[in-house]
């Protein structure tokens, strides 16, 4: 059995302006001990959908439909109570902006006592036990545990708080972009050790981020986001030598590189789709350059292309063709003129 | 470069900011002073695209905001096009303004809500004293057309809150150029966007540079973006430049040991690459009591006794790359 199974889930924002089909029949399973890499664009859906394995969604938010089984329960059926005995225990999230939820009157020692006592049957003394070896693992002296948040640096914080979500050992790891305001030193320690934790205490993991180069480094397999679905999902090592879905072909070329290619970098032209509006045919039409009468009516599901690489695009059998097209800025060009005779923004 | 001419010369530019320590202070002799800049010096050619790389608080947009005159130096000169602009007066200062010009991070924090495009980037052309209509129309077109905002009629008369964040970047773009100005500051300009659309962006600088001969200095963090735009790199470290030269040269073959540590310290898009990172402290040393000697010695996995003389004096140690370390790549002694 996979520890977390996620079933045609569809999640839902209801705003002043209409409903927002932030995610839309998603489904994915994650096993014990594999670390999973979600990337996308920013309204993709990727940390709606992350959120929605915590049940953190916001007041506007809900899951119109799907399971997400974890550990044979389903989380979307749980009670208050059940998701509160799930956190930080079983599901622990380190969040990108964590680091600026530390509550500044309290030491960060006393908040973490306070997490660990809140969700575990640990004495006081036992918690401060815990407390310290998790700050040393992580690479914080004991003492610090007696900091205030302002005393120490962004760099000590986010540790603080990865510390505060490894604590119980948790099976399931979900890191939102949680180096992203980070510089770079300090971002290449912190993901180092959470992956060595991770592999320590064998527990599954979901990274969501924008750089795909740190999925590379991180993660087992990969799974691309596009408006909302699934476009792709392979392991990490094939997905980077043979991406399939034109969106990802796309990505690739318009992704820089410290190793020097010499290779022009290619944007996508145009912008992904409103999800305020009804969705027709294939998410990632309007932007790509292979697209048929097909695509604008049918909406590919994601199939098995080959073993454990799956894709949602109609036309798995012209991956070859796809690919060394991509290449080529003229593909890309043809889409951008394409968008403006639509009457559309070419960028 | 083809063009070696200089139009930027930055001369021992020094920045430094005076911080409140209270009530005792009043008291005290002793000023407490936060040294954003301290004693550097670069040259940018013209039609040169110039990199200033570093982690926050190196003081890597400090130097930017400075060249544009957002900020007022310490000390130090900087020489633009010939003349030093640095002590000039209001009057002197609105002709140089044209010459320069700004691109900011936030594309959404930099463009008035309440103006059209059109607005946007006919307000320079008025305050510098464009008064014909239909002039202005032409040249607001023009730039859109330049800035890839194209047909430039379907944008013009939209609001900031119309666009998505590539399309302000280009708005921000074009308000820049629409003076012709002969150097663009351009802080971060990519880093908000996303992956898929920061290319374009990139693609549009480079062309800038090379259809109008624009100078550039690009501040950013990211090493990738540097080395796929510019010509030169410079790094800077707690105030200093630590090495600077040939954008290929010191990202291939990087002579001072932060360098080395921030490159190793950069995740790779490929699976069968292994990387190996330095390892070092990874918490900056305090930025009011700065380490004597070599500012990076404290971290530094080479440090030896002789760096607490090192005064990051910069040494050319490859043709047109220098290093403000003592000691070259090849001979770093085994440290501490």
């Amino acid at each position: 059995m996979s520890l977390l199974e996620v079933n045609n889930l569809s999640i839902d924002y209801i705003t002043g302006e209409g409903t927002l089909r932030a995610v839309d029949d998603v489904s994915f399973s994650l096993e014990q001990g594999e670390s999973l890499g979600l990337v996308g664009e920013s309204g993709c859906g990727k940390t709606t959908l992350a959120k929605s394995m915590m049940r953190l969604l916001p007041d506007n938010g809900f899951i119109k439909a799907g399971e997400i089984i974890f550990k044979g329960d389903d989380i979307v059926k749980k009670d208050k109570e059940g998701i509160r005995k799930l956190r930080l225990r079983d599901i622990a999230m380190i969040s990108q902006s964590a680091m600026n939820s530390l509550n500044p009157v309290h030491t960060v020692g006393d908040q973490l006592v306070e997490g660990i006592r809140a969700h575990s049957n640990a004495t006081k003394a036992e918690a401060r036990k815990r407390a310290e070896e998790v700050f040393e693992i992580i690479g914080l002296e004991a003492k610090r545990l007696n900091s205030y948040p302002h005393q120490m640096s962004g760099g000590m914080k986010q540790r603080a708080i990865i510390a505060m979500a490894l604590s119980l050992n948790p099976s399931l790891i979900i890191a939102d972009e949680p180096t992203t305001a980070l510089d770079v030193v300090v971002q290449d320690k912190i993901l180092k050790k959470i992956t060595e934790i991770q592999e320590h205490i064998k527990s599954s993991m979901i990274f969501i981020t924008h750089d795909i180069s740190v999925v590379s480094e991180l993660c087992e397999s990969i799974i691309v986001m596009y408006a909302g679905r699934v476009m792709e999902k392979a392991k990490t090592e094939v997905f980077f030598k043979t991406p399939f879905h034109p969106y990802s072909l796309g990505l690739k070329n318009a992704f820089p590189s410290i190793l020097d290619i010499g290779e022009e970098l290619i944007s996508i032209p145009g912008a992904p789709p409103n999800l305020m509006e009804e969705q027709v045919g294939c998410r990632f039409k309007a932007r790509c350059p292979y697209r048929t009468e097909r695509c604008q009516k049918d909406e590919p599901q994601l199939k098995q292309v080959e073993e454990g690489h799956f894709m949602a695009c109609h036309y798995p059998e012209r991956i070859g063709e796809f690919t060394e097209k991509a290449s080529k800025r003229e593909t890309w060009e043809a889409v951008r003129e394409r968008l403006i005779d639509e009457g559309g923004d070419g960028i | 470069m083809m063009n070696k001419e200089a139009l930027v010369q930055v001369k021992n530019l020094k920045k430094y900011y005076q911080i409140n320590r209270g009530i005792r202070q009043l008291f005290s002799e002793e000023k407490i002073y936060v040294k954003a800049i301290d004693d550097i010096s670069f040259t940018i050619n013209k039609g040169e695209i110039l990199g200033l790389a570093g982690e926050s608080g190196s003081g890597k947009t400090t130097t930017g905001e400075i060249l544009v005159r957002l900020q007022d130096v310490t000390d130090g000169e900087v020489i633009f096009d010939g003349h030093d602009f640095m002590y000039e007066t209001r009057e002197e200062e609105k002709e140089f303004r044209k010459e320069i010009q700004m691109v900011f991070q936030d594309p959404y924090e930099t463009l008035n809500p309440r103006f059209t495009i059109f607005e946007t980037i006919a307000e320079p052309l008025k305050i510098y004293g464009m008064k014909d209509k239909d002039e202005i129309y032409r040249r607001v077109l023009e730039v859109l057309q330049i800035a890839e905002l194209r047909p430039a009629e379907q944008y013009i008369f939209r609001y900031p809150h119309e666009l998505s964040g590539g399309q302000r970047q280009r708005v921000a773009i074009a308000r820049g150029i629409v003076l012709e100005p002969k150097f663009l500051v351009a802080d971060e300009p990519v880093s908000m966007l996303d992956v898929s659309i920061r290319a374009d962006i990139l693609n549009l600088l480079k062309d800038l540079r090379d259809k109008m001969g624009l100078t550039m200095l690009y501040v950013s963090h990211d090493l990738s973006t540097i080395r796929y735009l510019c010509d030169r790199i410079a790094i800077m470290y707690l105030g200093k430049i630590v090495e600077i030269g040939d954008v290929d040269k010191v990202i291939s073959n990087p002579q001072h040991p932060y360098t080395q540590v921030l490159l190793s310290s950069v995740p790779v898009a490929d699976p069968d690459y292994r990387r190996e990172s330095i390892e070092i402290d990874d918490e900056l040393p305090d930025q009011i009591n700065l380490p004597e000697g070599c500012r990076f010695e404290p971290r530094c996995p080479y440090a030896t006794e002789e760096c607490k003389k090192c005064d990051h004096t910069l040494i050319e140690r490859e043709e047109g790359q220098w290093s403000g370390c003592i000691y070259s790549a090849e001979d770093l002694p085994s440290g501490k």
